[in-house]
């Protein structure tokens, strides 16, 4: 299984701004030091090699969607943030190298973060492609059609010329869904959430975003534990620090990477993704949260070693 | 978890042992309630004597958090004393210095 991060901003889709760009030169300007490039070849190997990445590189500003590429077969995608577009984009190219078109669209829920993608996922646009949806939610036709009525886009669901089909999974329940074992979890945030565990070939993918765990049902989050047990990578909403988590922004409906250090523990998943980035942090402070977060995990590593990674638009993760 | 509590004139100083983390969690809870029945608005510091404390996991701190909020409707203070330099790594990776001052000793912490 190859991961591919489209989306990782939590709540809104945000730009890069001039003044984060022009540090970013600065940056590199520096750590360059005077030393020249025969050609851009040279320059790029300097960028990938020898620049930290949050100078070389960005985590990028599209809201949530994330896809489990299983190679040949149907698509299977996570959420339809703002970084559906370019997986549209994408997918039309693959088309085009003769993959299937058919996708397999499991939703966390409904906010307009996770549905805002989707009028402009070109795919949906062509006779002869089929979009499965799954989700905890019975609502999730509802919310697409309301997204697209007059008075917020100017095209309608209808005029979507891709086959839709509409299906409610139950958490619990073990489903088998384009080759794979899915399970669901059901999650805490308004209006609920719901997380996702798929098997195949061996190998655990969990996607689990915009969930808040207040710590107050310590039955609940063994539960978690479990859904986590042995995953390959999990993604988890790591959105706030602790702190501010269950202080400020109680009750917000989102986690931190200190609970996700912990539950990863304790169910021995390999790697971790800090996932639904706060659109005020730029990508230094993103770097610095992930930074922190591999300290904690060193600090209260037992005998498992969990890999912890910050996700950024356009990453790549083979399990 | 070996759990000690001690009266110092009005404070009460409560002295847990070993990590505190999921297998540990209730109990820590338990005892800082019980500890917090016992005050009132008119007594001095709930005092977290932390010296035994090895490590803290976000359960554990997800407890403190919960349990000095309850100090707080009951106007009682809460405050945490002899953090190894772990414990204080924790504090700080998790924002929880901002909530809490971090004093280095039982009689600071009391002096607040
Ligand atoms: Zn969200
Ligand atoms: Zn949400």
């Amino acid at each position: 299984m190859l991961v591919r991060f489209w989306g990782t901003r939590g709540s809104l889709p945000t730009p890069i701004s001039s003044v984060e760009i022009r540090e970013k030169i600065v940056g590199a300007l520096l750590a360059a030091d005077g030393r020249r490039f025969n050609d851009a070849d040279e320059a790029a190997a300097f960028v990938e090699g020898d620049l930290a990445f949050p100078i070389g590189n960005t985590y990028g500003g599209n809201s949530s969607c994330v896809e489990l590429d299983l190679g040949e077969d149907e698509f299977m995608v996570f959420d339809m943030g703002s970084g559906l577009r370019p997986l549209g984009i994408d997918a039309l190219r693959r088309f085009g190298e003769g993959r299937a078109k058919t996708f397999n669209i499991f939703m966390s829920h409904l906010h307009w973060d996770h549905i805002m993608g989707f009028p402009f996922f070109t795919p949906a646009f062509i006779p002869g492609v089929k979009l499965n949806f799954f989700g905890g939610h019975d609502q999730i036709e509802h919310a697409l059609r309301r997204q697209q009525e007059k008075i917020s886009f100017p095209v309608p669901l209808d005029f979507m010329n891709a086959e839709m089909t509409f299906t409610v999974l139950e958490p619990g329940e073990i489903h088998e869904i384009n080759g794979c074992r899915v399970e669901v979890i059901k999650q805490y945030h308004d209006n609920d959430s719901y997380g996702y565990r798929v098997e195949r070939g061996g190998k655990t993918f969990v996607y689990s975003t915009d969930s808040e765990h207040k710590g107050d049902d310590l039955e609940a989050e063994n539960a978690f534990v479990e859904f986590f047990r042995d995953a390959d990578l999990v993604i988890f909403d790591t959105m706030y620090s602790l702190g501010d988590s269950i202080t400020m922004k109680e009750d917000w409906g989102h986690s931190s990477g200190l609970i996700a250090v912990d539950f990863c523990h304790r169910a021995e998943a390999k790697r971790l993704a800090m996932f639904h980035h706060e659109p005020l942090y730029d990508d230094k402070t993103l770097h610095g949260l992930l930074e922190e977060t591999q300290r904690y995990e060193e600090l209260m590593r037992g005998e498992h070693a969990l890999e912890i990674l910050c996700a950024a638009d356009g990453l790549e993760v083979r399990l | 978890m070996e759990w000690t509590s001690k009266a110092r004139g009005n404070a009460l100083v409560v002295r847990p042992t070993g990590a505190i983390d999921h297998d540990s969690a209730e109990a820590f809870q338990e005892n800082l309630t019980a500890a917090l029945e016992q005050l009132t608005e008119t007594d001095g510091p709930l005092v977290i004597d932390f010296s035994g404390v090895d490590y803290m996991s976000s359960v554990g701190l997800r407890v403190l958090m919960r349990v000095s909020k309850t100090a707080k409707t009951k106007s009682v203070q809460l405050a945490v004393a002899n953090l190894n330099e772990t414990m204080v790594e924790i504090f700080q990776i998790s924002r929880f210095d901002k909530l809490f001052p971090l004093h280095d000793s039982v009689d600071a912490a009391i002096a607040g």
